[in-house]
């Protein structure tokens, strides 16, 4: 009794201790943040840099607003639009938005501007790149002020989550500015985020400031943020411990100094396991994998914790489905195959002929570890594979044109499972990379996208995992983690959604 | 003198020609499809010829060495496929930053070599001599990256005394441009210094068993106006050589150094131009860099008629 009583009160007081610094220790506003990114950014107009990589977002994230925002459990929260609804068959979303919302050039925010936006990338005389990814937006009306309506093509349940990203297409930029500026204004982009534009030395340092008349009052706490190019790895690090950066990015292929850092108490490890993951594709109609048993025995020949622990440190975590830990897909049986070395000898050797074949990795030095990892994995399953080197760029082609047999690919983070599941999987779509039909995956991947509830449509994705699993044409290897490794005293840091990792939120301690 | 000037500046411009030839071609040939990699997961076929015509990819090569050519002749040196910026205005943005790497670099090694070679090639042989000549030896054996790293290990994250990673403008705070610049330019004048030293030293040797030197000193001259007037200026021609020569490992090392210590100068450019195949920087900075190269050869060869009469005359 008295045990469970001590346990009892020591419950108590743990919620005591974690729950009342939170609140007695208020936000602070003022300092300087100074964030090591991994890239060159080369500009934010959509129509000339086509994408926003990770490094892009993250100044964007500062500078712009997007309609909504997602909160630590990955749900849409308003930003600019204050509320939204949706037809019947989910091909049409109504956002209401904030009034009273200005850009940093004094112009108003009004939905005309976010139609703007949309339409300018979709003009085919733009021919933006950045079209192709909201091709599914057939067209942007703004029949009110403040009222601005997306009609879709196909049906978008989680059209709210998928607009709230910092991507090319989502961020709203100032419709003067664009006008005013022409050429110049990549690199001086004007939003409506909590952080305006100072300074940009060309590849260098992004200089922001507070937008002191930001929508959300007594946000951003931060006065300056400084975003700073370090491509080298171990430079980004060593910034970070010389105390020239307070926050920087980091990837689990830098497993060492994250392993570090986690040791050192001035430091803070932040990450967050989106989801998504590291795939790889069978072609399913190019022999041996045309023959269930060696995709299965191959399958069950991976050992991922120690293919982790060979390449991160043990850092990666083992994917065994499509939709990773940050999804709102949960399976309690994804149909994965678990680790058996002897039942994949038996397969192989059930199948009778030698089994040999290429598998395509990227030119790099990870590229390269990671295919001579699953080269030992087969080796003693009694399957020969051969590494074809080849350009990041190529990987695309050959994929497109099915000249491989077995190609690594990559599942993004997005809100919504359906574009990629559906693009990747339902049978003649571009992307079906395993050249694999079969008319119950289909049938499930048209049900799944159009089912409004929630709980069956997660049970869907998992019917889809089970089958892909058992039929075994594609597999996962890692899910995709976001790491920043920050100085202790950066507070209010959000989840990593996309692997963006927004400092707007942020104050120092 | 103007004769010499004009036969040598013939010679760069055949030179010029073949490294933007080979520049072109190389880039050309590099694999990996500018148009695959701007178009990323979206390359389908169609797309792909669609965008290889708008950037005008699917001209002949000769075409398009040609046309290339024909706008640097007009000062045009094109744009960045993927970002619209002029390559002129990209590089000279980034310039200054590269120059004065080299700059303080060259200035720091020579600063090393020159006093440690007198000394060396006056006790030639001596402990002196046989420990700073195995120093030099040792040295030219740590690569760039490796010396970078210990050096931001001790002096930025040990003793935090200069930055790790960085760069400032100079006109907006010359004390933290200099103190940015510090540990870059060290790195690379810890490559450089052996190779002049021991030029240097071998020369200095050679000179100081010459009888005009012993006549120096039956003159009673002071040892430090024989060995810095006497010896030093005609022991320094191939000093001045390789110096001029190392233009190019400096370049070189530039570029790495500028990837470990996060400056933005057009090693950064060319490293970023080379990942995402945007072949119009990088032809244009490998150009620069070429030109840059011979134009400073040229001098050297102008220095070396100036140190030396003897070199008009022969010509």
């Amino acid at each position: 009794m008295s045990r469970v009583h001590s346990l009892v009160t020591s419950a108590v007081m743990l919620a005591f201790i974690t729950v009342v610094p939170a609140t007695a220790v208020a936000q602070k506003s003022g300092g300087s943040l100074t964030v090591g990114l991994e890239l060159d950014i080369p500009g934010f107009d959509p129509l000339k840099v086509g994408v926003f990589d990770t490094s892009a977002s993250m100044a964007a994230a500062l500078m712009f607003d997007t309609l909504t925002s997602l909160d630590e459990a990955g749900e849409a929260q308003p930003k600019l639009a204050l509320t939204w609804s949706h037809s019947e068959d989910y091909k049409q979303w109504t956002f209401q938005l904030r009034p009273g919302v200005k850009f940093h050039d004094g112009s108003a925010f009004d939905a005309k501007a976010v139609k703007f936006n949309i339409d300018r990338q979709k003009d085919p005389a733009n021919k933006c790149r950045c079209a192709f990814y909201i091709s599914t937006i057939k067209a942007v009306e703004a029949p009110a002020e403040l009222t601005v309506v997306f009609i879709l093509s196909d049906p978008a349940q989680n059209f709210p989550k998928i607009v709230a990203t910092a991507t090319v297409n989502n961020v709203v930029q100032s419709p003067a500015a664009i006008a005013a500026k022409g050429a110049d204004y990549n690199r001086n982009p004007v939003g409506t985020g909590p952080f305006i534009l100072k300074s940009w030395n060309a590849g260098d340092r992004l200089v922001l400031e507070r937008n002191p008349v930001y929508w959300q009052q007594g946000r951003p706490y931060l006065d300056r943020v400084v975003l700073r190019p370090l491509p080298d790895s171990q430079a980004r690090f060593a910034s970070l411990e010389a105390g020239e950066s307070d926050i920087v990015w980091d990837d689990e292929f830098d497993s060492d100094n994250i392993l570090k850092a986690k040791k050192n108490p001035a430091l803070a490890v932040h990450q967050h396991t989106g989801s998504g993951a590291g795939v790889y594709a069978f072609n399913t109609k190019a022999a041996p994998f045309d023959d269930v048993r060696v995709r299965r025995a191959l399958v069950m020949a991976i050992d991922r914790p120690k293919w982790s622990q060979v390449l991160t440190n043990g850092l990666s975590r083992p994917a065994t489905n499509p939709y990773g830990e940050g999804s709102w897909v949960k399976c309690k049986d994804d149909g994965a195959f678990p680790f058996d070395l002897g039942k994949a000898q038996a397969l192989i050797k059930d199948y009778g002929k030698p089994v040999k074949f290429k598998m395509l990795v990227t030119a790099t030095p990870r590229g390269r570890a990671v295919g001579q990892v699953l080269q030992q994995f087969w080796k003693q399953a009694g399957a020969e594979m051969e590494i074809e080197q080849v350009d990041q760029t190529a990987i695309v082609t050959r994929a497109f044109a099915r000249q491989f047999e077995l190609t690594p690919w990559r599942i993004i983070d997005l809100a919504d499972p359906d574009p990629q599941m559906y693009a990747n999987f339902r049978s003649g779509s571009p992307l079906n990379l395993a050249n694999y039909t079969n008319p119950e995956l289909d049938a499930l991947l048209d049900r799944a996208r159009v089912t409004p509830d929630l709980d069956k449509r997660s049970e869907d994705y998992c019917a889809i995992s089970r089958l892909i699993n058992s039929e075994a044409i594609w597999f996962w290897s890692f899910q995709n983690t976001y790491y920043a490794i920050a100085k202790a005293k950066v507070k209010g840091l959000g989840k990593f959604h996309s692997g963006i990792i927004d400092v707007s939120p942020v104050w120092l301690e | 003198m103007l004769g010499f000037f004009a036969t040598r500046l013939g010679y760069l411009v055949p030179v010029l020609i073949a490294v933007t030839l080979l520049t072109f071609l190389i880039a050309s040939l590099l694999p990996g499809d500018l148009a695959l990699v701007m178009l990323g997961d979206q390359a389908t076929p169609e797309t792909v010829r669609a965008l290889r015509h708008d950037i005008g990819l699917d001209q002949p090569l000769w075409w398009r060495y040609l046309s290339w050519l024909g706008g640097i002749l007009t000062g045009d040196f094109g744009r960045s496929f993927r970002t619209g910026e002029p390559v002129l205005a990209a590089i000279l943005a980034r310039l200054p930053v590269s120059l004065e790497l080299m700059l303080l670099a060259e200035l720091t090694a020579l600063m090393i070599a020159i006093p440690l070679a007198i000394r060396c090639a006056r006790t030639s042989g001596g402990s002196f001599d046989r420990i700073v000549t195995g120093i030099a030896f040792a040295k030219l054996s740590i690569p760039n990256f490796m010396a970078a790293m210990l050096l931001i290990y001790v002096f930025a994250i040990q003793l935090r005394w200069l930055p790790a990673t960085g760069y400032l403008p100079f006109g907006e705070d010359p004390l933290g441009n200099v103190r940015a610049m510090v540990l870059p330019a060290l790195t690379l004048a810890l490559a450089e210094w052996p190779v002049l030293m021991r030029v240097l030293r071998s020369d200095m040797i050679a000179t100081l068993q010459e009888d005009y030197i012993a006549m120096a000193r039956a003159k009673g001259l002071k040892q430090r106006r024989i060995l810095f007037v006497h010896a030093l200026k005609p022991s320094s021609l191939t000093l001045i050589t390789v110096a001029g020569l190392n233009i190019g490992r400096l370049i070189g090392g530039a570029v790495i150094v500028e990837s470990v210590f996060a400056l933005p100068g057009i090693g950064r450019l060319l490293i970023g131009a080379i990942y995402t195949r945007d072949f119009m920087i990088l032809q244009g900075v490998v150009l620069f860099v070429a030109a840059g190269f011979v134009l400073v050869n040229f001098l050297v060869d102008l220095i070396y008629a100036v140190l030396d009469p003897r070199i008009r005359h022969v010509r």
